[in-house]
């Protein structure tokens, strides 16, 4: 709870609607998606705009608060977690398309504005916003733009920061930045793009504007069964290395196909399979044939049982079902589920996945996986139930070797989802106390006082305490 | 002048052995041969001094020596930018990293690279090439420099549109800072969040944070085939043709314009598998209601755009206008006028909506130069865009000033470079 004095203020600035004081209510901002965190705020404002969110900043750093930004609250690093009674600043009521300028292709927004809500308004003057996290019916673009989001599709279309030109930025004394902005050369050292992946410990994005894309003339969809995950994995090299470039390749494994084939998403497909790969090629129509034909010979070649090419949208459809519904299919063998997510690099997946499924029979584990292969964007999910303490203390110790086994091949501890309050203690195992001691310096540039989110993404005493 | 060098000198000769320090003549020649921009011009009093460090501990050494004895340092590769970034002669000693150019790791099933910041981007080029590979930054000038030059300067060129910025290929860089720390941040994998985006931060900042002593990139593999489509009419019409070509759905890796003496030439550029580019090449056609003066394919056509990227090359003064891409026409019209008092040229990358101007040697005087530059600019302002200096003399930049005054927080800006650079011994400005 926060002080009554500080709650009159808030509810001057940003309307009695517009603040959230109830413990009851409080308790649906106490975690993000990754619940294992848990911290209920000591109160939530919903301002509408630039200036009430200024005053809000200002008003809680008087009272000395920690402040917490957050979008939808999807984000699966804790990132959004209110630690020490902080006050929590939604951008979910700033949700306004406030240009969509297509002869630039290129947007103006507020951060609430849903992301596929975003595409969608955009398609009518044949646009679209590329990067698509796999929330993107229910995330919020600033939040996509403090986690840097990634997606299926950014194997060819890169990731958000890509797409990023320009910011309002209120900082922690409550003063706006105006950064960056298409249209003019870039001047002094690039704000934007050290910006978005900032994970709200720089500021409050009040303004985004953003580059869209024209929408692909024809999407082209394959799916490759394999008995040997090592085979999928192998595929995916041969397509990249022939110079291919789809817009996603996608493995889902053998424990995660059995996973959505007993749930209500049954894709179709086979339940004896070790591998399954999605590959998506788009563009114009008379070269999606070619590319189409020559990366089911490189699956048949690396051991494909079976090669299956959608006919229309809604085999499309069909193909791509069992990968976007994967995580809740997994609610059915297990109560919880921890969601991993690390980088390595593409080369070394196969010997990678043959660790992690190494590591989960130790730990007697059950580990799907699902993920971004083409970018080696690992998600190996860690299902378990955590009534058990002594399987939640195995969880733990197979999922810190996880990301070992990762940094250790030449990969990141995250490739998409942030690091938040759950990494950063894994910040260590690949920055060295220089590069940490550079990273408290340019968050305390924008925010001297530790205001913005503190306690997230970087370890305490590496320079920063 | 000679003396000042000299003394220079000493500080440096306690870190790096005597065959790789320049002094003098022999230095002057070398950055005259290599500089695209002002660098040494006959009649300048300065003597510069170059050192060639050979290992990421040399260039600690360097910073080091330069924060006790009070040197400023000049991080360079090849030295082909160095007219681009403020820099401000006195006492500056030049550290070319291009002893620096080992490719530390190179897997190609990965599309990924590793290499010395010094290494050339030809010799990149060399190596990519027999795996059917690039990295598509064709920065101006970008084939004269080094891949670490290329990511310290952060300029973009004509095919950003298609392969994204230098700032999205950077995926991780070794650097020393200001400061004398020896960072290593983000990796050599193409997703990484983890931490905050310094890799960013550092590209484009110039060397005024740090010597950048080693790149990994992300690469791309090299398009089957590469076909260019040449227009030519009036400036207004090949104006508009390249704004509709940049409008289209087609797949355009880069739309270019140029001006010269004679006709405007519009330039479209189609990469990707045969079947592909074809399909481009016949629709472009189409919607342009005329054929183009001529086609090139392939080499010729890869040849074309090397060209276009130097065609500054050895000017003394470039100038870059920039606005929304749907104002291409006003913009590239300022910018024949600008060429016009200037005597010299004009080329846009009409996907940005950017265009530079360069000026004939003999562009006039400095008052009638710098009268020429702040209207266009006021214009420019006006009109919401910018104008900024891409190569300069220092007395031309002085008065003109690299950018105009719509920099955004300098506040910020300031405090990075604190943080990196306390005692600012780099000597080079991120305009």
């Amino acid at each position: 709870m926060v002080p009554a004095t500080l709650a009159k203020s808030l509810v001057e600035i940003c309307g009695r609607d517009g603040v959230i004081l109830d413990e009851d209510r409080l308790l649906v901002y106490e975690s993000d998606a990754l619940t294992a965190y848990r911290h209920r705020p000591g109160a939530v404002v919903l301002p509408r705009s630039t200036e009430q969110v200024q005053g809000a900043v200002r008003a809680v750093a008087e009272h000395g608060l920690p402040i917490v930004p957050r979008g939808a609250g999807t984000g699966l690093s804790g990132g959004a977690v209110a630690l020490d009674g902080a006050v929590v600043i939604g951008t979910a009521r700033m949700n306004r398309i406030l240009d969509i300028d297509a002869p630039n292709r290129r947007a103006v927004l507020q951060p609430g504005v849903i992301n596929a809500e975003l595409s969608a308004a955009a398609r009518v003057h044949g646009l679209y916003y590329a990067p698509d996290p796999s929330s993107q019916t229910t995330c919020t673009i600033g939040g996509n733009v403090a986690e840097n989001s990634g997606g299926p599709h950014c194997l060819k279309y890169g990731v958000t920061s890509r797409y990023v030109t320009g910011l309002a930025v209120v900082l922690a004394d409550g003063s706006v930045v105006r950064l960056g902005g298409q249209g003019r050369e870039a001047a002094g050292y690039d704000l934007v793009g050290l910006f978005v992946g900032s994970e709200g410990c720089f500021g409050i994005a009040t303004e985004i504007e953003v580059g869209l894309l024209p929408v692909p003339e024809g999407v082209r969809t394959l799916l490759g069964i394999f008995d040997r995950i090592d085979d999928a994995g192998q595929a995916v090299s041969d397509i990249v290395s022939a110079g291919l470039l789809p817009a996603a390749l996608e493995i889902i494994d053998g424990p995660t196909i059995r996973a959505v084939e007993d749930s209500v998403f049954a894709a179709g497909y086979p339940t004896d399979a070790e591998a399954a790969l999605v590959i998506e090629f788009d563009g114009l129509k008379a070269g999606l044939d070619e590319d189409v034909e020559r990366a089911a010979v490189l699956c048949e070649r690396a051991g494909a049982r079976e090669v299956r090419s959608a006919r229309d949208e809604e085999e499309r459809i069909a193909l791509w079902k069992g990968r976007k519904k994967a995580f809740g299919a997994m609610g059915r063998i297990a109560p919880d589920l921890l969601v991993q997510d690390a980088t390595v690099p593409r080369t070394t997946l196969p010997a990678i996945l043959r660790g992690i499924s190494e590591i989960g029979e130790r730990y007697d584990l059950v580990v799907a996986n699902v993920f971004h292969a083409g970018d080696g964007n690992l998600h190996p999910n860690i299902l378990f139930d955590r009534r058990d303490e002594h399987e939640l203390e195995r969880v733990e110790r197979a999922s810190k070797e996880i990301m070992q086994l990762c940094v250790d091949s030449g990969g990141t501890i995250t490739g998409e989802h942030g690091v938040g309050l759950d990494k950063k203690h894994h910040m260590e195992l690949i920055y060295g106390p220089d590069e940490l001691a550079a990273m408290w310096g340019v968050r305390r540039a924008f925010d001297p006082g530790g205001v913005m989110n503190p306690g997230k993404v970087l370890p305490e005493g590496a320079g920063g305490d | 002048m000679i003396d000042s060098g000299v003394d220079r000198v000493v500080p440096v000769l306690s870190v790096l052995p005597e065959d790789r320090v320049l002094v003098g003549e022999s230095a002057r020649d070398w950055a005259r041969g290599r500089s695209n921009g002002p660098g040494w011009m006959p009649g300048d009093p300065e003597v510069p001094v170059i050192v060639f460090p050979a290992s990421v501990e040399e260039v600690s050494a360097l910073v080091r020596v330069a924060n006790e004895k009070g040197m400023r340092l000049l991080p360079a590769g090849l030295g082909s930018w160095l007219g681009g970034g403020g820099w401000t002669h006195a006492r500056d000693v030049i550290v070319s990293c291009v002893r620096l150019n080992a490719v530390e790791h190179y897997e190609p099933a990965d599309l990924t690279l590793t290499a010395g910041a010094g290494l050339g981007m030809t010799e990149l080029d060399g190596v990519l090439r027999p795996n059917g590979q690039w990295l598509p930054m064709d920065a101006p000038g970008a084939d004269a420099g080094t891949v670490g030059g290329l990511v310290a300067c952060g300029v973009s060129g004509a095919m950003q549109g298609r392969y994204g910025a230098v700032r999205d290929n950077v995926l991780g860089i070794d650097v020393v800072t200001g400061a004398g720390r020896m960072l290593r941040i983000g990796g050599r994998v193409v997703k990484n969040v983890a931490g905050y985006d310094l890799v960013r931060l550092f590209t484009g900042s110039r060397g005024s944070l740090g010597i950048i002593t080693s790149v990994s990139v992300r690469l791309f593999p090299r398009p089957e085939t590469d076909v260019t489509l040449c227009y030519a009419g009036r400036a207004a019409e090949m104006a508009a043709l390249a704004h509709a070509m940049c409008t289209s759905s087609l797949p355009v890796a880069a739309v270019g314009l140029e001006a010269g003496n004679g006709d405007t030439i519009c330039t479209a550029r189609l990469l990707g598998s045969a079947g592909e580019v074809e399909e481009a090449r016949s629709r472009l056609i189409d919607n342009a209601g005329q054929e183009p003066r001529r086609i090139v394919r392939d080499d010729e056509s890869a040849l074309l755009h090397r060209e276009r990227a130097a065609w500054e090359e050895g000017s003394a003064l470039v100038v870059r206008l920039a606005a929304l891409p749907d104002r291409l026409a006003d913009t590239f019209e300022r910018a024949r006028v600008l060429a016009g008092a200037l005597g010299g040229g004009v080329a846009a990358d009409a996907l940005r909506g950017a265009v530079r101007v360069k000026a004939s040697p003999d562009a006039g005087r400095d008052e009638d130069i710098v009268r020429a530059l702040s209207r266009a600019r006021g214009e420019m302002e006006e009109a919401g865009g910018s104008m900024t200096l891409s190569q300069a003399r220092g007395k031309v930049a002085a008065r003109v000033g690299w950018a105009g005054g719509r920099g955004s927080a300098p506040a910020l800006g300031a405090r990075i470079k604190e943080l990196f650079d306390p005692a600012s011994v780099l000597a080079s400005r991120c305009p």
